[in-house]
């Protein structure tokens, strides 16, 4: 659904890159997230993917269309969700999905079943000026969805949600995601994309440090990992260490050898201290 | 369909907005303007004050003199009011002026510095001849003080011949004057109906680009052009509507409306589209402020030209405000030159054309993520 060849960007036009040769595939009826801190570039490839920036150079092709000559039929395959809320304030919730339901060349969805999919019925006629953030982000979310899309780009979908709702988009996304339809999941919220995404792509300074499933991704992580709890200088420390790792390997035979050992054992890593090892980032 | 769409929604968006109804109200006020505080001809009456400082036949062949040119023939008797004084004085009234006769110097000097007008004593010198003492403002133009200069020392009887003997021929005798009022609709017309257009237009894209709906846009089925499109459309209707608010009440049914729609769509495509490319480069009306003023000062200029045809220098007519005000003049004018503003309206329409291409592409190149 998504093939992407040695892609690169700068906002510059100079070498200062905002993604350097990125390359990935995203296959049909699968959840893609592409995961990584602020700046990392995955605004920046999203925003290729859909039309929103320029191909500078490389390869990329969405829902069978080349980006190198978008054709706006394209868009009637893709639905995209914003991170920011865009939506218009001056319009009833109502009326912003029927407005854009007839930007498209397909059938469309009822406005008023998208509203209230998202735990907005009752709001439908009220000006979206009136709406929390979480209110309008869900309505932005809604949208996405008007043209039943075989593409879905969503940009952290659950970013300001209360758990409630945060548990009603995920649904939505499964339902969606189990009806066939391919999702290219930005987010950094590691606990969403474990939850969801078959594969994973860490990105990070424009460059994807690796790509895997979450599930291979904590075997080949997270069996390995060893949490050891040592006191020093009368302070109790506490560290994970890899079990595969020859530098972790090391550090830990030296701690037991040198500290007091207070508590020592395996555990299963979390996506983000996958990320952390692996990319050596946060993700704040 | 989708530009259809895309209309209908920059009109509910214009009608719940603000802007929409600044060039409303704006029009309305212009209106107001034209029709209650610009007469239809500008009054070049003045007020002068006299002391005639002569033996009473003197001063009655004066007076009558005036009254000839006096509307009822008579004068009448009045008190004047100044720096706290009050003074007797006959008031005589012509076509061109108020004169005052008042009965002393003091009068006149006093009345001259607190109306700010001018004053003339006349009397008789040591060798019994006329001698004329004026208090002028001290802001008189050369010209003026020559004149008077000239007029004491010619006589009144050689002027007033050579003045009736001149003899004066129009040379284009189809050519009907505006009359004052008329004469100011095209500048009110041209700013608020088709160049108020670019500031409409930019702030419309700055609300969007705050609320980021370009970009969602940007990721359906329909065009670019078309959202750019759709917003136009909104200016050119507000134009016309606020350009017949200005012209409809004052001109009636005597101008070529065909014409002036044909002048106000296109002039008004022109200013949109320039709106729209300003607005392409900034992310807000704050950083555009610089810019649009800029233009809008560039754009006024012309009209200084309007108003002064004494002063029409070369570089002032590729000003695109240029054209625009001369073209809603030969609309307004009753025999005016139907095809200035028809050749003007193909080049504001071109040059619209060019500038929506050159926006549209920026559009498409800078959407950002």
């Amino acid at each position: 659904m998504i093939k992407v060849e040695g892609l690169y960007h700068s906002y510059l036009k100079n070498d200062n890159f905002a993604v350097r040769d990125v390359n990935f595939e995203v296959a049909e009826g699968e959840i893609f997230g592409f995961l990584g801190p602020s700046g990392a570039g995955k605004s920046t490839t999203q925003g290729i993917l859909t039309g929103l920036l320029q191909l500078q150079k490389g390869n990329v092709s969405v829902a069978g269309y080349d980006i190198k000559n978008i054709s706006r039929k394209m868009f009637n395959k893709i639905g995209m969700s914003f991170e920011q809320s865009n939506v218009y304030s001056k319009m009833t919730a109502k009326e912003n999905l029927s407005f854009y339901s007839k930007l498209f060349d397909v059938e469309t969805r009822d406005p008023i079943e998208l509203i209230e999919l998202v735990g907005l019925k009752g709001k439908e006629n009220i000006r979206t000026g009136e709406f929390s953030k979480g209110m309008k982000h869900r309505l932005t979310f809604a949208r996405s969805m008007i043209n039943n899309p075989s593409m879905w780009f969503l940009d952290e979908p659950t970013t300001g949600l209360d758990p409630a709702i945060t548990a009603t988009i995920k649904d939505i996304i499964k339902e969606q995601n189990n009806k066939g339809v391919t999702v290219f999941l930005t987010t950094h919220n590691m606990f969403i994309a474990d939850e969801l995404c078959n594969r994973v792509g860490f990105i990070v300074d424009g460059v994807i440090k690796l790509i895997d499933s979450p599930k291979k991704l904590k075997l080949q992580y997270g069996e390995k990992l060893v949490e050891v709890e040592y006191a020093q200088n009368g302070n109790i420390k506490k560290e994970s260490f890899s079990t595969i790792m020859q530098e972790d390997r090391d550090l830990l035979n030296q701690i037991i050898a040198d500290k007091e050992i207070l508590t020592m054992h395996t555990k299963e890593a979390t996506l983000e201290e996958i990320f952390i090892k692996v990319t050596g980032r946060g993700l704040a | 369909m989708k530009l259809l769409s895309s209309f209908k929604k920059e009109l509910i968006l214009a009608s719940r907005g603000f802007y929409f109804y600044v060039e409303l109200v704006f029009a309305l006020v212009l209106l107001a303007v034209l029709l209650f505080a610009i007469p239809q001809n500008f009054s070049s009456t003045s007020t002068e004050y006299l002391f005639f400082n002569l033996p009473q036949e003197g001063k009655g062949i004066f007076i009558n003199n005036i009254l000839k040119d006096d509307l009822d023939t008579k004068s009448e008797m009045v008190e004047v009011e100044a720096s706290g004084k009050t003074f007797n004085a006959e008031l005589i009234v012509t076509d061109e002026s108020e004169i005052y006769i008042v009965d002393s110097e003091e009068a006149v000097r006093t009345l001259a510095d607190s109306e700010k007008v001018i004053g003339a004593v006349i009397e008789l010198d040591d060798n019994n001849q006329l001698h004329y003492k004026y208090y002028l403002q001290g802001y008189e133009s050369t010209r003026l003080k020559n004149l008077i200069s000239i007029l004491q020392n010619e006589s009144t009887d050689v002027l007033e011949e050579r003045f009736e003997n001149q003899d004066v021929r129009p040379l284009s005798t189809d050519y009907e004057p505006l009359t004052d009022r008329e004469n100011t609709i095209p500048p009110l017309i041209a700013f608020s109906g088709s160049l108020m257009g670019m500031f409409i237009m930019a702030s419309y894209i700055f609300l969007d680009k705050k609320e980021g709906v370009i970009e969602a846009y940007a990721v359906t089925a329909s065009s670019v052009w078309r959202y750019l499109m759709s917003k136009i459309f909104v200016v050119l209707l507000t134009s016309v509507v606020s350009g017949l608010i200005i012209i409809m009440p004052v001109m009636g049914f005597r101008i070529n409306y065909g014409l002036l729609l044909l002048l106000l769509l296109t002039t008004g495509f022109f200013a949109s589209s320039l709106g729209l490319l300003i607005a392409s480069f900034y992310d807000n009306l704050v950083k555009a402020f610089g810019v649009i003023y800029l233009l809008v000062f560039l754009l006024m200029v012309p009209s200084i030209a309007y108003f002064i045809p004494g002063w029409d220098p070369v570089w002032i007519k590729i000003i695109p405000s240029y054209p625009l005000l001369q073209g809603f003049k030969e609309i307004i004018l009753p025999n005016g030159n139907i095809a200035y503003p028809l050749i003007t309206s193909a080049g504001f329409l071109a040059v619209g054309i060019i500038l929506f291409t050159i926006t549209n592409t920026r559009f498409k190149k800078t959407l950002s993520v």
